[in-house]
């Protein structure tokens, strides 16, 4: 029975094959629209999890307020107050830390290829400069990072001193004066832009013993500390925000940050991305389902006459309605088709455009269609479909058969 | 009353209201019996169509009861009607009413479909059916394949495949030449004889001369004698 509707709805799209496939463009163009936006939105969030999550056993600790950018802010943060000698003992006193590496802020002059300028230098243990500026959308454009035993005297060049500073370019390589002392350049970071933080693209990275050397001072300006269970990750870093701040008699003075956190307000602003997205392209599909509508109500009133003889020779309202609904639903579903390989192929374009300009980082964005949206977007088809056929089947059903069979 | 298929008791139908109130049909009564071959005539405008489309369950009278194989139809609703007119009637248009879209097999297995009749049992049905109507070797051609008196020939057999009561024809020769509409009253008559009963609304006197019995309609008022 169904099968025979079924059969009646398909030869009734065939017979109208252009007005249908204006009408199927519609919905293809909605459905496309969420496969490919959400498929971008999951790109996004698995580019920057990824990224992020190797990291979850880390606590970023800064003086002041901190912004919500991925990398923790600043280092420097803008704030003139440093953490002391006092803080970095109560916190080898916490328990469950693995390590603390502090992070040496400071102002050096920089003399390359005869010209001189000034820098803001920053110093970290090699190791970790690796693990935190090594993940894949910052890392090095040329060179390497220092390796264990061979650190001394060299130093990783952000990308705005090595390509802007001077009016030679500089090459990893290359020998540059830090305060009258000779640094050998073992890698120039990649431009980072404005989306991420800037801790690179403006600074000089050393290791921590050559910081010490070279300026004399110790600006603890931040601390990376790792724990030992990443489970305790969130407790530690109140532990360690409590103890500073009592050092220093200001509720505010510190600010201990885990990656956790950071990807969550991460996840917050792609789900932001996500919704507006989607709103987006649920407008196109209201605009689709409008058509499927406008579509059905002509098909309707073309086919009153028919309509007329199915129901002369018996058929009941249900008979005609489901006609109607399986032809909506026909119509929506092979829009819908349409549209979630539009989806794919589209989303896989816009990952290629956005590529390399992606946040202004080097994230080659790979867009993922996930089965979910997939179904998602399989169910909004029928949904559609059903929706807007539903008032013009209900009309087709109603029909007085002695009236409609007279139409001409 | 059993071997009555059609019964109407004072069956009236009444169009518009207040002072343009049209009597279409005014009290009818008449009954039918079982395997008779019945045409009804009168000029147009006079309320056979109206009547017919009663006889159809198309259209509800204004008031009065008409039975159809004993059931009273006139209280029934739009699904009840439904069941009637495809378990009981088989109807046959002066345009054919044809599904464009659908060949001439497909139209005759439309109707059983919607009697739920098995899809093995409705071909072979179909086929047999258009068989008898001289259509075997047309059967995958469309509506506009074929001319005015095959479609009706299909419209026939596509009438006759839930296996009905009764047979209406509604100027079923109007739109056929007069070669081809001898042929379908020839095959009204063959079906006739195998005990199908009959109904043919027409104009035409030859038509209505073949008929045993002949309803006359004037001005909604019925009155019915043998025609010969």
């Amino acid at each position: 029975m169904l099968v025979d509707n079924f059969n009646i709805a398909y030869k009734n799209i065939k017979e109208r094959k252009s007005r249908v496939f204006l009408t199927l463009l519609g919905i293809a163009i909605g459905i496309m629209a969420i496969v490919s936006l959400m498929g971008i939105g999951e790109g996004m969030q698995q580019a920057v999890i990824g990224e992020l999550s190797s990291l979850s056993d880390t606590i970023i600790v800064t003086t002041g307020d901190i912004s919500a950018n991925p990398m923790g802010g600043g280092f420097s943060g803008g704030s003139l107050e440093y953490f002391t000698e006092r803080d970095l003992d109560d916190l080898d006193r916490i328990q469950g830390i693995r390590s603390i590496d502090p992070i040496l802020f400071g102002i050096a002059t920089i003399e390359f290829s005869g010209e001189t300028s000034t820098v803001s230098l920053l110093g970290l243990d090699a190791e970790r400069m690796k693990t935190i500026f090594g993940i894949e959308f910052l890392g090095l454009e040329q060179g390497e990072f220092m390796t264990e035993g061979d650190q001394q005297n060299k130093c990783i060049v952000g990308y705005n001193i090595a390509h802007e500073t001077f009016d030679v370019n500089m090459q990893s390589g290359n020998k540059i004066v830090l305060n009258g002392k000779n640094f050998y350049v073992n890698g120039i970071y990649k431009k980072q832009g404005a989306g991420f933080s800037t801790e690179t693209d403006d600074y000089i990275h050393i290791t921590t013993w050559d910081f010490k050397k070279l300026t004399g001072n110790v600006n603890v300006s931040g601390i990376l500390i790792r724990v030992e269970n990443v489970g305790e990750v969130e407790t530690i870093a109140q532990e360690i925000e409590l103890a500073i701040n009592e050092n220093h008699g200001d509720e505010d003075f510190s600010n201990a940050v885990t990656m956790s956190s950071i990807l969550e307000s991460i996840q917050q602003i792609i789900g932001i991305i996500q919704i507006v997205l989607l709103a987006i392209a649920a407008i196109a599909l209201i605009v689709a389902s409008i058509g499927i509508m406008n579509t059905m109500l002509t098909s309707v009133m073309e086919r009153t006459h028919e309509i007329g003889i199915m129901k002369a020779i018996g058929a009941r309202n249900t008979d005609v309605m489901s006609i109607f609904l399986i032809e909506g639903l026909l119509i929506s579903l092979i829009g819908g088709t349409i549209g979630i390989l539009l989806g794919i192929i589209g989303a896989s374009g816009m990952g290629a455009a956005s590529g390399t300009d992606f946040m202004g980082g080097g994230v080659a964005l790979t867009p993922v269609v996930t089965l979910i949206s997939i179904i998602l977007a399989v169910g909004v088809s029928v949904f559609v479909g059903m929706i807007s056929s539903l008032y013009p089947a209900w009309k087709a059903a109603k029909m007085s058969p002695i009236e409609a069979v007279r139409y001409e | 009353m059993s071997d009555h298929v059609i019964v109407t008791e004072n069956l009236n139908k009444i169009y518009g209201h207040g002072y343009i109130r049209v009597h279409a049909l005014e009290n009818v009564n008449i009954s039918i019996k079982k395997g008779e071959y019945i045409a009804i005539i009168g000029p147009s405008g006079s309320g056979k169509s109206t009547f017919m489309n009663i006889l159809g369950c198309l259209d509800k009278p204004s008031s009065g009861k008409l039975y159809i194989d004993s059931t009273d139809v006139s209280k029934l609703n739009d699904n009840e009607l439904a069941k009637i007119r495809r378990e009981k009637i088989g109807f046959i248009f002066q345009k054919y009413n044809l599904l464009p879209t659908l060949n001439a097999l497909e139209n005759v297995t439309l109707a059983m479909s919607f009697a739920g009749v098995g899809v093995k049992e409705r071909y072979e049905r179909a086929e047999n059916l258009l068989d008898i109507v001289g259509l075997s070797k047309r059967i995958m051609h469309k509506p506009s394949e074929l001319s005015g008196g095959e479609q009706q020939r299909v419209a026939i057999a596509r009438a006759l495949s839930n296996k009905p009561s009764i047979i209406l024809a509604d100027e079923p020769t109007g739109n056929v030449d007069t070669k081809g509409g001898w042929k379908i009253m020839d095959v009204l008559e063959e079906i006739n004889r195998d005990g199908e009963t009959v109904i043919v609304v027409t104009h035409d006197p030859a038509v209505a001369e073949r008929a045993k019995w002949v309803i006359r309609i004037r001005d909604g008022v019925v009155s019915a004698h043998a025609s010969r």
